[in-house]
């Protein structure tokens, strides 16, 4: 295999003595908080708008006061889901450096998108909630808003992926040049599917969850949380079976070495499992379909059962890091050590030889020299921007004429390039003169 | 380091994209989060105990730009800063999280309470709006927002501290008589310059944000169709100039206690870190500049106090200007005092260990330049590519700093000098007047590849 592979940073990785599935278990846990936020943010943006549409057409007042609802779902999960999203690639970044930064370095400038879009998809979602009730007699407008702000919030999902798959499979760095060539890739199509609908699914149970919370709440609240506990059942029956389907697909997508070798370990159940756990859920769902309300303990269930669903997906993931770093992480290791070996050992041989060589006493007036910057403009024996001070000193002049044109700057004597007017005590002036002019 | 795949910024260059980025993060994080958050407590607080109940609702206004701004673009460019980071320099970065990940990690940990307060009292404030009992609770999350944010900025700091300060105990690969592994975290967070940042930190905060807030309560109450809401200009503009005139002062006290503690050496760079080496000599025009800023701010602070209802905007808007300037300044100065290192003694700007120089300077700089092309790297025997090689070199180890004729370019430094004249310059990077460039590495052939290439930058398009 064709491997390019950076050096390890050449620190030890700080884990306190503590085992490896600690920080294994850490990652999938902060991955699947950070996650559950992203699905529920790009559905609840999804549903946000929607529902406002339909309340313009089916000029139904519960459908758009549930879309003003789900706003703050939306505020919360992106603002959770952003902050989330930093600690598993903090814990990425410690134990996989090399390959995390191959692969972010490989896929920019376009990664960087993931801040810029980000900000501009945040603050048009800002902009969507706080006009809602000034521009409600321009609902045209404000869905244009909303929808902008959706579609953004769709691109950014491709952009990561790109750059998570690539950094899964250091295979790649060789022949991947830019984000194009990992995106338009059968994996990335394939893990972009399962991301939506998943986050399809996650916030059609987000919204019963949410429906049943309004009902209990009662008042004119009923009304909404009726509606949103029948479209959050429609929302994961509609996109749960296509899920179950392709997930198990997306674990045979990773590259051939990655893949085979995957089929090997118990991680390959992982995949089945949670579309089992999504199968429970569409028939816990199926058998309430057409109940109106739903007991808080049920909607409860429904949620555990789908966070279940989602850490088994992550933990699945996690599985194709253990069987594709395993080669790669060995080789690193090894060149790392034989490089740094060689570094260290030509470092000490130097040391040495610094040691051992005669101390060389600097000129006073080089040193001088240098620190009024002199030096950037001229050396002793080559012209640079003015002339060499060997032949200044060949030259000959008084001492008088060339402090006369250090104090007021010189031009036209040695070339078009003006020398500016050099800030110096007579007596520096004096010092550096003597010393320019005994270089011959 | 060299190893990692390059990615150059065309034009603007590196650190510039990084110091966008960096500087529109301090600007909101230090004016939104901490400063905003004391400054609109207190202002919850007071309308509240007053009874003025419009006052309150301009709050409320006011904290929703300020939560707006602060939690998509303060908090975005903040994971922003940590990404480009990683473009720029893959291997400090590396290294920094090896050594600090839990200070990172906790430092993670106190920002959920600060995030989840400033949700929790924003959103919760309308419905908390309609009874006294139920506005006492809510100025109290917003009491404790700002304290939650005051003690981020704290352990911030302190990181920054220790980032000056690492500690490599029991590292295979360092040089054990640089870091003999006896640092001293309490030094490293007490140093003489810790206490004076931190508190010219705060009081300037709290001064920039009253600065924003009387530039929104004025934008805010002149274009409300509330009566009531416009009304509460006047005492609004004057309670956030008294906090101004109040934090303005200690801000500048503790600004030149802090700049005593500098060291000598770091304090001559400041004017060359602030604008470009032409002005390393002109120190005063720096302290102009500076008492220029700071009496903009002084006279629009006493206007707003004395004179609020007449306070214009140009003024209001001056005071943001003048806030802005100085914070990039400092922003942009603290960064360059630390070259060439990014990590002190441990590793250059453009990401090469100092222990690996030596080794470098014999097999090349190119030996172990993984992801560079083999016809962009090994010179021919024709020397044909003698140019393309040197531009590889320039993109490792100076495109940290410099572009080829954007901002900082190599182009332009090196008009009208020979080839001659630039190789003699990369012999002694660091020295005449530029301490602040670590040295050439690299084996000679590479250092001709070098000045050839930047040499070939002016030579281009020439019209013979
Ligand atoms: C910005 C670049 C620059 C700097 C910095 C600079 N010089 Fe010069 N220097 C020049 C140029 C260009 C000339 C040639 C001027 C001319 O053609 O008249 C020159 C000429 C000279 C001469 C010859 C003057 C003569 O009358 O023949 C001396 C001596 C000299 N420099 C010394 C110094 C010393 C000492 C310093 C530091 C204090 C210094 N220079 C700093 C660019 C510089
Ligand atoms: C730490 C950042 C940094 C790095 C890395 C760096 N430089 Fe510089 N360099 C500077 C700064 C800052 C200046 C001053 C620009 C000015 O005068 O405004 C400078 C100036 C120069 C100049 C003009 C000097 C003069 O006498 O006017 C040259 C030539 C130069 N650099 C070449 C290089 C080369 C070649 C490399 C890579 C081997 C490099 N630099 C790496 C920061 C850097």
């Amino acid at each position: 295999m064709n491997w390019k592979l950076p050096f390890d940073i050449p620190l030890v990785v700080p884990t306190m003595g503590l085992p490896g599935w600690f920080f294994d278990t850490l990652g999938i846990i902060v991955f699947v908080v950070h996650i559950a936020f992203i699905y529920t943010l790009i559905g609840a943006s999804t549903a946000s708008v929607l529902y406002n549409i339909f309340g313009v057409f089916k000029k139904s007042k519960t459908n758009n006061l549930l879309a003003y609802k789900m706003t703050n779902p939306t505020t919360i999960s992106e603002n959770m889901g952003a902050l989330w999203g930093v600690a598993p690639l903090l814990v990425i970044s410690v134990l996989y450096t090399g390959f995390f930064y191959t692969a972010i370095l490989k896929v920019s400038p376009h990664i960087l998108h993931i801040i810029y879009g980000n900000i501009f998809a945040f603050l048009l979602s800002y902009a969507y909630k706080f006009s809602w009730h000034s521009l409600h007699n321009h609902k045209g407008f404000h869905i244009a808003i909303g929808l902008v702000a959706v579609l953004t919030f769709y691109t950014l999902p491709p952009v990561f992926m790109s750059m998570s798959n690539l950094y899964l499979q250091p295979e790649l760095f060789a022949s991947v040049q830019n984000i194009w060539d990992i995106m338009l890739t059968p994996l990335t199509f394939f893990r972009l599917i399962n991301f939506f609908l998943t986050a399809f699914a996650f916030t059609g149970i987000v919204m019963i969850y949410l429906g049943v919370k309004w009902v209990k709440a009662g008042g004119e609240e009923t009304e909404v949380g009726r509606l949103a506990i029948d479209q959050g059942k429609k929302w994961f029956m509609w996109a749960a079976p296509v899920n179950i389907a392709v997930l198990p697909l997306v674990f045979f997508a990773f590259s051939p070495r990655i893949s085979e070798a995957y089929i090997h370990t118990p991680f390959v159940f992982l995949p089945f499992a949670a579309s089992a756990v999504l199968l429970i859920l569409f028939f816990f769902l199926l058998k309430r379909f057409s109940n109106e309300e739903m007991s808080l303990s049920d909607a409860t269930k429904a949620v555990v059962l789908m966070v279940v669903a989602v850490a088994l997906m992550a933990t699945a993931r996690h599985g194709i890091r253990v069987v594709s770093f395993e080669e790669p992480l060995q080789l690193q290791a090894e060149a790392t050590e034989k490089y740094m070996t060689d570094v260290i050992a030509e470092y000490k041989a130097y040391k040495e030889e610094m040691k051992n060589a005669p101390q060389v006493v600097l000129d006073p007036a080089v040193s001088l020299a240098d620190s009024k910057g002199c030096l950037a403009c001229h050396s002793v024996d080559v012209a640079l921007v003015g002339p060499a001070y060997k032949e200044v000193a060949a030259k000959a002049e008084s001492a008088d004429i060339l402090a006369a044109s250090l104090k007021n700057g010189s031009t036209g004597k040695w070339g078009e390039t003006p020398m500016p007017p050099q800030t110096l005590t007579d007596e520096e002036t004096k010092t550096l003169i003597e010393w320019v002019l005994k270089q011959k | 380091m060299f190893d990692f795949p390059i990615f150059e910024m065309p034009t603007i260059g590196l650190r510039m994209l990084m110091a966008i980025n960096a500087i529109i993060h301090v600007f909101v994080s230090h004016g939104g989060a901490v400063g905003g958050s004391v400054v609109l407590a207190l202002a919850a607080w007071w309308t509240n105990k007053k009874g003025d109940l419009a006052g309150y609702e301009t709050v409320y206004r006011l904290l929703m730009v300020f939560f707006i701004i602060s939690t998509s673009v303060g908090a975005l460019t903040g994971i922003g800063m940590w990404i480009h980071a990683n473009i720029i320099s893959p291997n400090a970065i590396g290294g920094l999280i090896r050594v600090f990940f839990w200070k990172w990690f906790i430092e993670w940990i106190v920002f959920n309470f600060e995030v989840i307060l400033l949700l929790f009292w924003f959103m919760t404030w309308k419905p908390k709006a309609t009874t006294a009992q139920g506005r006492a609770s809510s100025v109290r999350f917003g009491i404790y927002y700002a304290v939650s944010s005051w003690i981020t900025m704290l352990i911030i700091t302190a990181i920054l501290g220790f980032m000056l300060t690492p500690n490599f105990d029991g590292q295979p690969w360092i040089d054990p008589e640089v870091y003999p592994g006896t640092v001293n975290y309490n030094n490293a967070l007490f140093n003489p310059t810790w206490f004076p940042g931190l508190m010219m930190r705060t009081f300037s905060s709290i001064a920039f944000a009253g600065a924003l807030a009387i530039l929104w309560t004025w934008l805010i109450t002149s274009f409300s169709k509330d009566e009531e809401i416009r009304a509460t200009k006047e005492r609004m503009i004057k309670f956030f100039a008294t906090i101004m005139m109040v934090t303005v002062p200690v801000a500048a006290a503790f600004g030149y206690y802090y700049l005593l503690q500098i060291p000598e050496a770091a304090r001559a760079m400041i004017p060359t870190a602030m604008m470009t080496r032409a002005f390393a000599d002109k120190m005063d025009l720096m302290y102009m500049i500076i008492s220029g800023i700071g009496g903009a701010v002084v006279v629009t602070t006493i206007i707003a106090y004395f004179s609020p209802k007449r306070f214009p905007y140009i003024a209001a808007t001056l005071m943001v200007a003048a806030f802005m300037l100085f914070w990039g300044f400092e922003e942009r100065t603290r960064e360059f005092i630390r070259k060439p290192y990014l990590i002190y003694n441990y590793m250059y700007a453009n990401g090469i260990r100092v222990t690996d120089v030596p080794y470098l300077n014999k097999v090349g700089i190119l030996k172990h330049a993984v992801f560079v092309d083999e016809d962009k790297k090994v010179l021919k025997e024709d020397k044909s590519n003698l140019i393309e090689v040197g531009h590889t070199i320039a993109q490792i180890e100076c495109r940290a700093c410099h572009t080829e004729n954007g901002i900082n370019g190599l182009k332009f430094l090196t008009k009208g000098w020979s080839e001659e004249a630039i190789r003699n310059r990369i012999n002694n990077l660091p020295g005449a007047g530029t301490p602040y460039m670590p040295p050439f590495t690299g084996t000679e052939a590479e250092k001709d590849a070098l000045a050839a290439y930047i040499a070939s930058l002016n030579k281009r398009g020439e019209i013979k």
